[in-house]
């Protein structure tokens, strides 16, 4: 007999949730361990998580090329802290992948978070703000791979957009 | 319990195992630390392992 399987899960109360995303040349895709879904870590009181989610993303997957923290929620009975891991396409391996489609951002009211976040919400949401990284900081603008830039493109805002 | 009994620990992420309690306690330790960042000792998994077979209390002690 084999019993049935019981839960296993991070429970701290702040934890980061990582998003492993890579660039196959026309589209950029989102993998991890366990494949697209979101990839949660446990993060202990004196922990930086920035410095967890590289050590762990380095020994699990290999070397992240960045690592950048794009939003926070409440979730899960705990804050999430979002990231946004950018890699090479050739720690992918066997990692299941698929394209990053675009969403709707979840919107605050003007002192009030979102009701609900769903996580194409916060994937859209880390990619703008990897678009805007890419534009503004140097460090990130020269760290991209190429073509990276021109997918993010897609992600800026437009706010002289023609209308004749 | 029978020595054929096997015990299954499931993580959210979907990761999954089954084997002798001694296995899946280990592998739940090594997954945890390896994949979430996670110390869990020896008890807490049992706990877990314990708390998922409320019809089947059984001695889960080593």
């Amino acid at each position: 007999m084999t019993r049935e399987p019981v839960g296993w899960d991070v429970d701290s109360p702040v934890q980061a949730e990582v998003f492993v995303v890579w660039l196959d040349g026309v589209e950029i895709q989102l993998t991890g361990p366990d494949g697209p879904r979101a990839w949660y870590l446990q993060l202990g009181a004196t922990e930086h998580p920035v410095e967890v989610v590289d050590r762990i993303v380095r020994d699990v997957i290999g070397p992240p090329l960045l690592v950048h923290s794009t939003s926070w929620r409440r979730d899960r009975d705990a804050v999430i802290l979002s990231f946004v891991v950018v890699i090479g396409p050739e720690l992918v391996g066997s990692m299941e992948s698929v394209a990053v489609g675009r969403a709707e951002l979840a919107r605050s009211a003007a002192t009030v978070a979102p009701r609900e976040i769903a996580v194409e919400a916060v994937v859209e949401h880390g990619l703008r703000h990897l678009a805007w990284l890419a534009d503004d900081d140097p460090v990130v603008a020269t760290t991209l791979p190429e073509g990276w830039r021109t997918i993010l493109a897609a992600y800026l805002p437009e706010p002289f957009r023609a209308l004749g | 319990m029978a020595e054929t009994d096997g015990y299954t620990n499931r993580c959210e992420c979907g990761w999954e195992v089954t084997g002798s309690l001694d296995e899946v306690v280990d592998a739940t330790i090594e997954h945890g630390r390896r994949i979430h960042n996670m110390e869990a000792s020896r008890d807490q998994v049992l706990a877990v392992l314990a708390a998922g077979q409320p019809d089947e209390p059984a001695d889960l002690s080593a």
